[in-house]
């Protein structure tokens, strides 16, 4: 059979995957914390059909070979953590990071989930939880009676109780680094786990050793580009359509091969 | 039978081969740093006494092209591209290949990586310190701000090289590896575009044209094959009348 079939085929599957995280990314582009993947692509591995530098006959060699690729193939995933845009909220309870670092939360597992997104509120015990409700580690308690509450930059969260002047301090929201971000396993919900590769969460305050400070009655945007995305949609389709003409082709070579020899 | 139709399948038989040259051009229009594969054909005699009129055609396809893909700005500190001539260094395992992807990514020791392959600097593999900040010069140099650090240091320097087109082959990998298997001297002249990724540098006019030509020669051919069978077939008939 023609290869250059199989090799259509793995130019469309590409382009059916890369379409999928565009559209992804545009379904997210009004999600707070949201970080846009971009899909990789390597070339398939050669076939060589004929080695280059063989002996031809007793002084010659042969100058060229030939070498047939066999597609590309995706190679992974990347989530992009470049920073979004900010958005003034104005209410107390939503936090940005300005930098980099990650909020911690704890999942009903047990287990420590990363975030960007810092649309907090407190829950009916009192406790600072996120926008799903899972409860902000370290954990902070609001006591009931506190009316305005204050994130500093650097993490501190105090607030003024009622018949008193002088703010209490309620407890200290520390950041997350890790050295490679993109290792991060997204679990949904704006929410990424540790995985070998990204390496272990490197805890502390924010504004220290390269963290990013906390904005408070800030939110951060998605890093989608529209723009982008509908250029790289266009570039995708029309890739996809490209290798289905030359996947027709290839069939169409076939078919005449097959009329020929009736 | 008339030799004919060997001489014609000589042709569809390099049709179909270069058809999976352009079918893999097209395939790779979106995969980073991709250089189109080229594909030529040459005539080659028949060897021995009486064939010096028959000459069948054969595919040669081990040349890659050298035109620049597009660069796009990512906004990504770890991604470089080359403007003008060079490529990047990988280890591949059995020595150095090249490379114009430069989507480079930190594993969970800070080794730079792309796609799994340590990219090489001036003194071997880079490994870069835990980092708030980063950033690829245009001498390939990359400078981190490290925790607790106030100033961007230089830590390595990416390998740069500049082969000319016909010292470079790719391998079966897809990796550039030069042709006398030898590693390149670093080259101090190329330039790199930090925060910019380069596309694959495949034409899709080309390949299209390619491929709309190709799928008629193959219908020649065919033709060919037809005229051939046909003369048998006439010459057949004369001995039965």
């Amino acid at each position: 059979m023609n290869p250059a079939m199989w090799v259509s085929k793995t130019g469309i599957q590409a382009q059916d995957a890369k379409l999928q995280a565009i559209a992804n990314n545009l379904a997210n582009v009004n999600t707070v914390g949201f970080k846009r993947d971009r899909v990789l692509f390597e070339d398939l591995s050669y076939s060589v059909a004929q080695q280059p530098g063989t002996q031809v006959d007793n002084n010659r060699n042969s100058v060229s070979g030939i070498q047939l690729g066999n597609g590309t193939r995706m190679v992974g995933t990347q989530k992009l953590f470049t920073s979004g845009n900010m958005q003034t909220t104005s209410q107390a309870l939503d936090v940005a990071i300005v930098g980099s670092g990650f909020l911690q939360v704890q999942m009903a597992s047990g287990e420590t989930a990363y975030t960007r997104a810092g649309q907090l509120s407190v829950n009916a015990e009192g406790r600072l939880v996120n926008a799903q409700g899972l409860p902000l580690l370290p954990e902070i308690t609001v006591p009931a009676k506190a009316t305005g509450i204050t994130i500093g930059e650097n993490g501190m969260v105090s607030a003024t109780m009622s018949g008193t002047a002088t703010p209490t301090e309620l407890g200290q929201l520390t950041l997350a680094n890790f050295i490679n971000p993109t290792g991060l396993l997204a679990q949904g919900g704006n929410l990424y786990t540790q995985t070998a590769a990204s390496g272990a969460p490197v805890e502390g305050n924010p504004g220290t050793d390269g963290r990013g400070t906390l904005k408070q009655g800030a939110l951060e945007g998605s890093n989608v580009q529209v723009v982008e995305e509908m250029v790289d949609m266009i570039a995708a389709q029309r890739t996809y359509e490209m290798n289905t003409k030359v996947l027709s082709a290839a069939d169409g070579m076939l078919q005449n091969l097959a009329q020929v020899a009736r | 039978m008339d030799a004919l139709i060997y001489a014609a399948m000589s042709g569809a038989n390099r049709v179909l081969q270069a058809q999976q040259v352009h079918a893999n051009n097209l395939a790779n229009l979106q995969t980073n740093g991709f250089r189109a594969d080229m594909e030529v054909s040459t005539d080659q005699r028949v060897p021995g006494f009486g064939y010096d009129a028959r000459h069948m055609t054969e595919l040669q396809a081990n040349a890659v092209s050298m035109r620049a893909g597009t660069a796009v700005e990512t906004g990504r500190a770890l991604d470089a591209a080359i403007s003008g001539e060079g490529f990047f260094t990988v280890d591949n395992g059995q020595g150095e290949a090249y490379t114009r992807d430069g989507a480079f990514v930190m594993d969970d020791n800070g080794a730079l990586t792309l796609n799994g392959r340590a990219v090489l600097g001036d003194g071997g593999p880079i490994t870069l310190p835990p980092a708030s900040r980063m950033a690829i010069a245009a001498d390939g140099t990359i400078s981190v701000q490290a925790q607790g650090q106030a100033q961007m240091q230089p830590v390595d320097k990416l390998k740069l090289v500049k082969p000319a087109a016909n010292d470079l082959i790719k391998n079966e990998a897809g990796l550039l590896v030069s042709r006398s298997g030898n590693a390149l001297p670093a080259d101090e002249t190329v330039k790199v575009n930090g925060a910019h990724l380069e596309g694959s540098n495949v034409s899709a006019v080309e390949e299209m044209v390619s491929t709309m030509n190709l799928s008629r020669d193959f219908e020649f051919q065919m033709k060919i094959f037809k005229a051939a069978d046909d003369m048998a077939a006439t010459g057949n008939r004369l001995l039965r009348d």
